[in-house]
């Protein structure tokens, strides 16, 4: 099985919506706004239950947000 | 840094000194030749209630001084201090507190195996508390390297 990541797009869907600050985010999905900051930068993959907060803050759905990405995906 | 990384740097200080205490301590009863079972027992008992009462008052003065830090910041009163411990928090919680369980079990087995090398029940013990006083310091500074680095 080769190293697989999950990138979202967080920092995107934040300017989209106002410029919703990392502080406001985190406030709406009940976290720190560390955990937030990790999740920008790709250091952190968050639970399923943190992801589907994370699209409902933004109104999106769940791969509007995250997406997988695999080394060896041949597709 | 949040206030999470602010308690555990202040739980990985006072370990260290406990550890410092702790050796210094071990190292008197050796040189004025009283290492005997009784005053080891002392010296453990000493030891968990220093961990005890030190991690208390240290996680309240935490919160205090964090509180304070931000008044002088921010100018607001009433701050905003973020203690809340979400899952990112309690899965490097989790992923230091697995490190301490290894360290520590290495630790037994080590001591264990010097009582069935032939030395004395009093270096086994000895080696217990000092294996698990760096087993909790491996926990806190592996723990401090998730926060830092991320995983």
């Amino acid at each position: 099985m080769g190293k697989s990541q999950i990138k979202n797009n967080i920092r995107t869907l934040r300017f989209f919506n106002d410029e919703m600050t990392q502080k406001e985010l985190a406030e709406k999905v009940g976290v720190t706004r560390q955990t937030i900051i990790a999740l920008e930068q790709q250091k952190y993959s968050p639970s399923l239950e943190l992801a589907f907060r994370i699209a409902h803050a933004f109104g999106v759905s769940l791969d509007e947000v995250f997406s997988y990405e695999s080394e060896d995906a041949s597709d | 840094m949040t206030f999470q990384q602010k308690n555990i740097t202040v739980t990985l200080v006072n370990f260290l000194l406990i550890l410092g205490f702790y050796l210094i301590r071990v190292t008197q009863l050796i040189l004025i030749e009283s290492f005997t079972l009784d005053k080891i027992i002392g010296v453990w008992v000493t030891v968990v209630v220093m961990a005890i009462v030190v991690t208390i008052i240290g996680t309240i003065l935490t919160h205090i001084i964090s509180t304070i830090i931000e008044v002088i910041k921010t100018g607001n009163e009433e701050p905003e201090v973020e203690s809340i411990q979400d899952e990112r928090d309690e899965l490097i919680d989790l992923k230091g507190t697995r490190v301490t369980n290894t360290v520590y079990s290495f630790s037994v087995l080590l001591a264990m195996l010097t009582f069935a090398l032939g030395q004395p029940a009093l270096v086994m013990f000895t080696l217990l508390i000092l294996c698990g006083i760096i087993a909790q310091i491996a926990g806190d500074i592996f723990r401090l390297r998730l926060y830092r680095k991320g995983f």
